[in-house]
């Protein structure tokens, strides 16, 4: 059964069309790699599908629900069970690491303070950001924004992870370390998208691609299906030899 | 809206029309979901300290000031109409019925109007304000409601303490520059300004902090397109809160004094 399921999408900006008729799927525990040139249009399939974008018209479809009508205080349910890990962290900057992850305890569960601070200090050793929890997000780095973003999108356990970018500017020792989290999401159960241009990435995590060029997905299969194609009938090969924007 | 006078007049009127819409919008939503639970009383202590306890150091210099300049130029221009022993009731009322609440309004929406735009844009900029609603919260609960709030709370308040500051002022000057014995200055002002003066004027306070926080809070969340946004949408918070508050004043007026007749 697909979690995750768009069909005939279409979303324009005032007269700029951004996305034409783009469908696809996912199924359970599956992780979709969603790749494209710089501009293309991945990141408002992702906004779109927490509600942050609203399609002009299609459907999109979260565990057989359609969503694409639900106003602000339904998407409220929606998000819950959603994670999103914003390209560059978007974290409340008037807050420190600490209570950047704990936010989403505080609204969504009842676990107590010794609980969450538990919850916190292991999320943060498991992302390499042990004793950062005092730290202002003014005080990190770019790439250790990004990891607090990454763990304050996991911190309720979501069925569904939306990953913007998720390695981009991080090192290859985090880069792993992320691409590992990512894996073990996903034998948990975890459906997720992974927006990305980092291909190795892509390649060690995902199930299937979907290539977005000109408005529309131009190509999609499974990584198996992908390895039996040559550059001349694969436009997702020539867009990672970067023959093809 | 001054600012926008010289683009075409179509795409003022747009503007316009999208600025009336989006408050509504936005008054909508914050009817709908502000008084759901859960209530954020630290947020709205917060946005209380930040808008309020913070503005009152201006709201004392601004009042006071005002009612002794007011006294003063009373004083000075009934002195040879013999009229000096009229100038406690004069102060007291214009300051009440006017000046208090309008020069707190207008001080609040320079310094809060700003605050609350910038801040706000600056959110929406660095997707903060997605991330709230990423994160399964409501902006509306989390941001707007608490300021709206606050401002309601605090605006009447600081006029309140205006008007005592403002008489302070305007006494002291009555003494000190117009020679009015001090006891003669508070009697007059306790047995001629009255309760009606007093009301007209604080009844107004209610309907100025939605003047300033509304606008304020929908500019911040219509910003789009970067930081020279922000900036716009600071201009833009300021310019029409002031321009509510010194139209809305007008109106405001005549109808408490429709509604002191009628009582």
């Amino acid at each position: 059964m697909a979690v995750i399921e768009v069909k005939n999408f279409r979303k324009s900006f005032g007269t700029k069309l951004v996305h034409e008729d783009v469908s696809f799927y996912v199924k359970k525990g599956e992780c979709l790699g969603l790749v494209g040139g710089s501009g293309a249009g991945k990141s408002v399939i992702l906004r779109s599908l927490i509600g942050l974008e609203k399609p002009d018209s299609g459907q999109v479809l979260i565990d057989d629900h359609e969503v694409t009508a639900y106003d602000e205080l339904d998407w409220l349910y929606v998000r819950k069970k959603v994670g999103y890990a914003f390209q560059g962290g978007a974290l409340f900057d008037s807050m420190t690491v600490f209570q950047n992850l704990s936010y989403p305890l505080i609204e969504h569960t009842l676990l107590t303070h010794f609980e969450i601070s538990r919850k916190i200090l292991s999320q943060l050793d498991d992302f390499g950001l042990a004793g950062t929890e005092k730290l202002y997000p003014n005080e990190l780095s770019g790439g250790m924004q990004k990891r607090v973003g990454l763990a304050r999108a996991m911190m309720l356990e979501p069925e569904i992870i939306l990953y913007d970018e998720p390695t981009a500017g991080l090192d290859p020792y985090n880069t792993k370390k992320i691409q590992e989290l990512i894996i073990n999401l996903k034998k948990k159960g975890v459906t997720s998208i992974l927006v990305t241009h980092d291909m190795p990435t892509a390649f060690a995590v995902c199930d299937k691609f979907a290539f977005l060029k000109d408005k529309v997905i131009k190509e999609q299969g499974t990584i198996e299906q992908l390895k039996n194609k040559t550059q001349e009938n694969s436009l997702i090969h020539q867009f990672i030899e970067g023959n093809i924007l | 809206m001054i600012y926008s006078v010289a683009l075409p007049f179509k795409d003022w009127l747009k503007e316009q029309f999208f600025f009336l819409g989006g408050i509504t919008y936005l008054m909508r939503d914050c009817l709908r979901e502000g008084f759901n639970k859960p209530f954020y009383w630290k947020l709205l202590i917060d946005q209380i300290y930040q808008i309020g306890v913070r503005s009152f150091p201006l709201v004392l210099v601004t009042s006071g000031t005002i009612g002794m300049v007011m006294s003063l130029q009373f004083g000075f221009g009934l002195e040879k109409f013999g009229g000096k022993p009229y100038v406690p009731r004069l102060v007291a009322s214009t300051i009440f019925r006017e000046i208090g609440p309008m020069f707190t309004s207008l001080m609040l929406a320079a310094r809060v109007g700003a605050g609350m735009a910038s801040e706000i844009g600056s959110m929406v900029v660095t997707q903060q304000i997605d991330a709230i609603r990423a994160l399964g919260t409501s902006p509306i609960k989390k941001i707007v409601f608490p300021r709206i709030l606050a401002c309601l709370i605090i605006l009447p308040l600081s006029v309140a303490m205006a008007n005592v500051i403002g008489n302070i002022g305007g006494w002291l000057v009555g003494v000190s520059e117009l020679g009015l014995d001090p006891q003669f200055y508070y009697r007059r002002v306790l047995d001629t300004a009255n309760i009606r003066d007093y009301l007209s004027g604080f009844g107004k306070t209610f309907f100025f902090a939605l003047f300033i926080s509304v606008p304020s809070c929908y500019f911040g969340l219509t910003v789009k397109n970067g930081t020279q946004e922000v900036g716009m949408a600071t201009r833009k918070a300021v310019v029409t809160s002031s321009l509510l508050i010194l139209i809305g004043d007008y109106f405001l007026a005549k109808v408490f004094w429709i509604l002191e007749k009628w009582l």
